[in-house]
């Protein structure tokens, strides 16, 4: 593995320091954590050249990209840091060095300012929830979970907006949602739990739907977890809108045609009979892979997403604004060009 | 025209004659007041009426500075907006205004050497970058900052797309293709389309970046600009220009001359619109269409000239029914009340078009005959949205079902930037007496009756829009948006 790239300090795994970087710090987008485990990478490995710098770069994105179940997310971050590297490289002006001293010394800059989005896109989504309004949400957004806490305080001059909630926690039950709830539930909003399958059932009562993203692709779609398709659909048969907030470093360069067209297995539908066969171990595998050492994410179910196409969605709330699914494609082609 | 004894009836025509004679600050209070009670109403008139009144505001305007121009503009628009702000129009002017002062001022700070410097703090820039440039990149192409609490409230508001956002490797780039691409003012007060479409860096690598100079106060980008930013931001590029005064004198006869090119975009409106007709509008076709919109009217008259068709008109009772058989008995004589415009178009019907009057509730039932759909909003939102004349909603939804092509005629005057975050808001309500007489005591008495003036429709709704540039998908209404206003001017 590491050891066909001379260039790449034989220590170095960016792999193993993406999952890491995720675990210790929960606030952590994937995106940004791929971005930077692809400065730690650069930090750790000299390069002169620019073409050096970029190869690496892009060696390290292989790798990562191979080696996680579901790269879909941590793709924007790869594709944007690639694309801002090459672009930046275009126009410096014989000032490579400073450039890359920059990237690797603000790492933890980025990671602010991508935090930071997660507030602005929340004070933008809050003129949308209103008195007496019901908000569905599907459980699993640190952004959802943000807009709603700063719509329950009362301290930024507009007075405290009184709303529910109706939260739709999946049986992994993560302590994030439970969190969320608990502080919703604290400040005196009304949150109520429910399983998936009353989403039907609940709809005719909720106001609005608001969702978190893994990904925006370029239609305007949104990959989320699985369950916000069935939400979307769902809303739309009930004319009710359905927003999704996503920060803008999540839009990808994917166009996917359908669900199982996202360029990921995942084995969600699995179709057995009663004879017993064993299949060697391919109980819900990545992209295939034979490294042993990897945990493979798209096991959990907790990790299975699915694809939102953008006729579902009313608008999507990033921290420049709310856009609508047709801006996507513009603001992809403007760092791809 | 009104003899001494009668005095004409307070609306556009005497506001503009009262503008002619009277100072700046009189006027503004009585456009206020002609908002407030209603006697000048519908996009158009208000329109116009503020574009004559920010001229006259910036004819008057006597300081140098660009920064105290924009501010002066600002203000008298919250004034304006805060009178009526469900005409719409009357902000729409506003910020194309505003964007059009801005853009001259960059222009002109671009012009200069100075300007070109960036060792400054960072914020020079900004300015250098082409009107939609990197800070507000992104949020132009997004139906923007909403008229609410984000900017000015949240502290980190404008963070990421602002913050460090220059990727100031370009400015010098970026500078000279500003240069190449100013657009002379002359050619079209849709000129923005240019400089906004700059494949420039935008605010995705927003996050990446890092201003030019290490200096401290520029690298973290949270929080603390973006209220300062605004004016700030001309404020201080203007200061490296040098105070030659024929550089300001320069900047005020272009914005001058660019609020002259506005109002002949509102002249001209209408006939750019009806150009597009014959596209539009084949022979035998039955078209439907509701109240007596000028815009409409004009459209289909022009396309009468060379085809035969059928229109059914719906009378759009209770508000705007006697107008609607005016229109269509007589199309437009030159008034006794003096309106905005003196010009007087013959009815369809003398063109050899056969005009059929139905009333609103038969809209369903026709509606399986009608070939097209043809509706005049009072103002199209940024989502491809519109609030139209009552019973608009009605109309697109019957069409929906029959799967006939509802097409949505405005100028772009009437394209809003604002995002409705809820449509409720924009309904404003009438008469009730109109509805149910007062006399009718038992009535009046057991029953509340609204009467609402507007319809909001919303952009799945709507299959087309033919503004003055064109004809345009709902899902393309973002880039207009973003092409005609600026994004720090949204919140006014």
């Amino acid at each position: 593995m590491t050891s066909r790239r001379p260039s790449i300090s034989p220590s170095f795994n960016v792999v193993a320091t993406y999952h890491s970087l995720l675990k210790h710090d929960r606030d952590l987008t994937m995106p940004i954590a791929a971005i930077e485990s692809l400065i730690l990478g650069l930090a750790q490995n000299s390069s002169t050249t620019v073409s050096e710098t970029l190869d690496l770069v892009s060696k390290l994105t292989c790798e990562l990209k191979s080696g996680v179940a579901n790269p879909i997310s941590l793709s924007a971050g790869t594709d944007l840091f690639q694309q801002y590297l090459l672009s930046n490289l275009q126009r410096a002006r014989g000032d490579f060095e400073t450039a890359r001293e920059h990237l690797v010394q603000n790492s933890r800059l980025f990671v602010e300012r991508a935090k930071a989005a997660r507030e602005t896109i929340a004070g933008v989504g809050r003129p949308f929830i209103r008195d007496g309004h019901t908000i569905l949400t599907n459980g699993g957004s640190r952004v959802v979970g943000t807009l709603l806490k700063r719509a329950a305080e009362s301290n930024d001059g507009r007075g405290s907006v009184r709303f529910r909630v109706i939260y739709v926690v999946s049986q992994s039950g993560e302590a994030e949602e439970k969190e969320t709830i608990a502080s919703l539930r604290g400040s005196g909003i009304e949150v109520a739990e429910i399983p998936p399958t009353a989403i039907a059932y609940c709809m005719d009562m909720v106001t609005s739907c608001f969702v978190g993203a893994e990904g925006v692709v370029e239609n305007g779609g949104v990959v989320n977890r699985l369950g916000t398709y069935q939400m979307a659909t769902l809303a739309k048969a009930a004319g009710k809108p359905f927003y999704v907030l996503s920060e803008s470093h999540k839009f990808v360069r994917l166009y996917p045609l359908g669900q199982y067209d996202l360029g990921i297995e995942q084995k969600i539908v699995d179709f057995r009979t009663a004879k017993v066969e064993e299949k060697d171990g391919q109980k819900d595998e990545g992209v295939a892979d034979l490294e042993s050492g990897k945990v493979g994410k798209g096991c959990l179910p907790g990790d299975q997403v699915d694809y939102t196409p953008p006729k579902l969605i009313s608008g999507i709330i990033t921290e420049g604004g709310v856009l609508l699914p047709s801006a996507v494609s513009e603001e992809l082609i403007k760092i791809w060009f | 025209m009104p003899s001494v004894m009668l005095a004409p009836t307070p609306g556009i025509a005497t506001f503009l004659k009262h503008l002619k004679h009277n100072p700046v600050d009189a006027s503004i209070e009585n456009f206020v007041s002609l908002l407030k009670r209603r006697q000048i109403r519908s996009s158009r008139p208000c329109a116009i009426a503020t574009t004559h009144l920010l001229l006259k505001v910036v004819a008057t305007f006597r300081d140098r500075d660009v920064a105290k121009l924009v501010e002066r503009i600002r203000s008298v628009g919250q004034q304006l907006i805060a009178a009526q702000p469900r005409e719409m129009a009357v902000g729409n002017i506003v910020r194309r205004v505003l964007g059009l002062v801005r853009e001259i001022a960059e222009d002109d700070a671009d012009e200069n050497p100075d300007s070109t410097s960036m060792g400054d703090s960072g914020y020079l820039p900004y300015s250098n970058l082409e009107p939609s440039g990197l800070p507000t990149h992104f949020s132009n192409f997004s139906p923007p900052k909403h008229g609410s609490a984000l900017p000015q409230k949240s502290g980190l508001s404008q963070s990421d797309s602002n913050g460090g956002d220059d990727n100031s490797g370009q400015g010098a780039v970026a500078v000279e293709k500003q240069l190449d691409r100013r657009p002379p003012l002359l050619t079209s007060h849709t000129s923005y389309v240019a400089s906004a479409m700059a494949p420039q860096v935008t605010s995705l690598f927003g996050l990446l970046s890092h201003p030019h100079t290490p200096s401290p106060t520029a690298t973290p980008p949270l929080g603390t600009q973006s209220p300062v930013m605004k004016p700030g931001l001309t404020s201080r590029v203007l200061a490296t220009i040098p105070d030659a005064s024929a550089a300001k004198v320069d900047i005020k006869a272009e914005v001058l001359e660019g609020i002259r090119e506005l109002l002949d975009e509102l002249d001209q409106a209408d006939d750019q619109i009806a150009a597009y007709a014959l596209d539009h509008i084949h022979s035998n076709e039955i078209i439907l269409t509701h109240t007596s919109s000028t815009t409409v009217q004009r459209f289909l008259l022009a396309a009468a000239r060379k085809r035969k068709f059928t229109v059914i008109h719906a009378e759009a009772y209770p508000n705007d029914y006697l107008e609607t058989h005016a229109t269509i008995m007589q199309g437009r004589q030159k008034s006794a009340v003096g309106d905005d415009e003196d010009e007087r178009w013959s009815p369809l019907t003398a063109l050899g078009i056969t005009v059929i009057m139905i009333p609103d509730s038969a809209v369903f039932a026709i509606m399986s005959r009608v070939n097209k759909v043809i509706l005049s909003p009072h103002t199209v939102l940024a989502n491809g949205g519109l609030v139209a004349a009552a019973g608009a909603l009605t109309i697109a939804q019957a069409a929906s079902v029959h799967k006939t092509p509802v097409i949505a005629v405005s100028g772009v005057y009437k394209l809003s930037p604002v995002y409705p975050f809820d449509t409720e808001e924009l309904i404003e309500y009438g008469d009730a007496g109109r509805v149910a007489e007062f006399q009718d005591g038992e009535m009046v008495e057991s029953i509340e009756v609204v009467n609402p003036l507007f319809d909001y429709v919303s952009a799945d709704l709507v299959d087309l829009y033919i503004t003055n540039l064109g004809g345009h998908a709902p899902s393309y209404l973002y880039r207009i948006v973003a092409d005609h206003y600026r994004a720090e001017d949204v919140n006014l």
